[in-house]
């Protein structure tokens, strides 16, 4: 026990040292100790994002300070048609602000709980390395904000979420989000267009549709039995008339992650295979794939050519979630139909 | 007027962090406000001591947000009327304590706040605590909060212990966490192991945990939307 509160003790000196170093103004890191180029030629306010939508590539190429607020607001909104639900939320909606930023960038995080805020919340930043991934230095009383500062190191697409105790708690009523960090070598391909899906876990005193404001069940959340399964935080946040629209011909790349708190996602699209899938959201690619494996607190990548029109399903192959518990979005594709990729032969 | 006190008998506080060095805390009886302190009654306090003004207090003692739904100095202004009776909020720990110290009392310590808050209602009817606190949590803020005397009266004849307010408690941060729940190495390894093998029915622990993340959040100057006080007193 001692040994551990050494370690500890000996970690809060480093953090306190590196927040003087910071607050010095040397921010550049040594390029050998990262491999990555790190020399800060401006700074940049992040582009934030409600899912569906993405925020737009970044077009800058080298290192940039940005500026990242996000503002912590528990609000009611609808779950479903005619269900009420009190959502903790990364600025007003669940999923969280998408945040896209750049290998090697220096990020001025703030997170801000309003003052309405019932709870303190905090932010762990799975892009972040560092104590918590920033939850450590970030856990605020309603009506006050707190800053940190991160160096963007590994590429990816992460979770964020929040981790003040109780966590499960504060993940099941919506604390989560997504950060993408480019890579500075081999960015991703530009494509036609690309969506912010994030699938979470619900548990509610009443069943699935039930009318009304509906608390948290902490009995279901405990036995993994959830009421809802859901992409974007409503039940059809993304399908019938809010399907995601493409066209014949292009390529959609789908931003996916997967806030829990305790389900496991099989992703797929009905009548799809994804050309590629960046595999957990990291550098590996995976080609021509039916369903990818999205974990609780895990990301992945897909991308899609839409070669045929109609509406495509998106759900988790984990079936009822879909039938049952509402985890369903749609790409609706409009455009010429192949005859010579698929076609019903009349009798 | 002097605000009625009730008297909370002896009893044993069991730490929500249970480890090998926190062992079951002996309370000793005391005596405790049967309600909040109210806007009106701090209102007198500001009165009768004017460097706890809004204009006049120390920003060391009281963020900016203190008091800041009062008209002015001395006013709790008239669109407010409904809050007189109100728990008055957006008051520091440094304002608090004053204030409990001028009337010859004392903020409650945790230890004493949760035994006394553990009592259960006497007067409805609820599923459990537990889950009655959850549910308040799980709520948003009324937009006027309610008079005190408006949810219930516990066993001891304490008034809305839960479910109206958080309160302030003597020793607010002797629990030291990092502000990351889940860093606290020891302390949280129990916690975990403990809320493995519970009863799931038996959801105490996550209303108790839930309060200690909102009290390891705080600091002294802070003055918060649903954060007030009651007062306690040694029983000789």
């Amino acid at each position: 026990m001692k040994t551990n509160w050494l370690i500890f003790l000996l970690m809060v000196c480093m953090a306190a040292i590196q927040t003087s170093c910071n607050n010095s103004g040397d921010t550049t890191v040594k390029k050998e100790s990262t491999g990555i180029d790190t020399v800060i030629t401006g700074t940049v306010k992040a582009e934030l994002t409600d899912a569906p939508l993405m925020p737009k590539p970044l077009t800058y190429t080298t290192p940039q300070r940005v500026t990242v607020e996000l503002e912590v607001i528990e609000k009611v909104m609808q779950i479903a048609e005619g269900v009420d639900y009190t959502f903790w939320t990364f600025g007003g909606k669940v999923p969280g602000k998408f945040i896209r930023v750049r290998q090697g960038d220096l990020v001025d995080f703030t997170l801000i709980n309003m003052p309405d805020s019932k709870l303190p919340h905090n932010i762990d930043l799975h892009a972040v390395t560092g104590p918590g991934g920033g939850a450590a230095v970030t856990n605020v009383s309603p009506g006050q904000s707190a800053t940190f500062q991160f160096r963007a190191l590994n590429p990816g697409l992460y979770v964020y979420h929040c981790a003040t105790g109780p966590v499960g708690l504060h993940i099941a009523n919506g604390m989560y989000g997504l950060i993408y960090v480019e890579p500075q070598k081999n960015p991703l391909p530009a494509v036609d267009k690309e969506y912010y899906l994030m699938q979470g876990d619900y548990y509610t005193k009443g069943k699935f549709g039930e009318k009304g404001l509906q608390e948290f069940d902490m009995d279901k959340a405990i036995r993994e039995e959830p009421d809802y399964v859901l992409f974007n935080g409503s039940v059809n946040a993304n399908a019938g008339p809010n399907a995601l629209p493409a066209k014949v011909g292009e390529t959609v790349r789908l931003f996916v992650g997967n806030g829990g708190p305790n389900m496991v996602s099989s992703f797929h699209v009905i009548g799809e295979i994804f050309d590629k899938v960046h595999v957990e959201g990291g550098d590996l690619i995976n080609t021509n794939v039916q369903t990818t494996i999205v974990p609780a607190g895990g990301s992945a990548i897909v991308e899609m050519t839409m070669d045929y029109p109609g509406m495509f399903h998106i759900v988790d192959h984990s079936i009822f979630r879909t039938f049952n518990k509402g985890c369903l979005a749609q790409i609706k594709v409009e455009g010429e139909k192949n005859r010579s990729i698929f076609g019903e032969i009349k009798k | 007027m002097e605000k009625k006190m009730v008297l909370v008998p002896a009893g044993k506080y069991l730490p929500f962090f249970i480890t090998k060095s926190n062992k079951p805390i002996a309370v000793d009886s005391f005596l405790m406000d049967e309600t909040a302190v109210t806007n009106a009654e701090f209102l007198e306090f500001v009165i009768a001591n004017k460097n706890w003004s809004r204009s006049n207090v120390n920003r060391l003692f009281a963020d900016t947000n203190y008091l800041k739904y009062w008209a002015s100095d001395y006013n709790i202004g008239i669109k407010n009327f409904q809050l007189i009776n109100s728990p008055v909020v957006y008051v520091s720990w440094f304002a608090a304590d004053a204030y409990c110290k001028w009337k010859r009392k004392r903020l409650p310590t945790v230890a004493e706040w949760e035994l006394a808050g553990s009592a259960l209602p006497k007067n409805i009817k609820i599923q459990s605590l537990t889950e009655y606190i959850l549910s308040w949590y799980n709520k948003p803020n009324l937009p006027v909060l309610p008079n005190i005397k408006s949810t219930y009266c516990n066993e001891y004849g304490l008034f809305d212990m839960h479910g109206l307010v958080w309160e302030w408690t003597f020793n607010f941060n002797s629990y030291i966490s990092s502000g990351d729940s889940r860093d606290t190495a020891n302390d949280e390894k129990n916690l975990f192991c403990a809320a493995g093998s519970i009863n799931v029915n038996d959801r105490k622990d996550y209303a108790a945990f839930l309060r200690f993340s909102y009290r390891g959040s705080l600091k002294g100057n802070y003055c918060i939307a649903n954060l007030g006080f009651r007062c306690a007193k040694n029983f000789k």
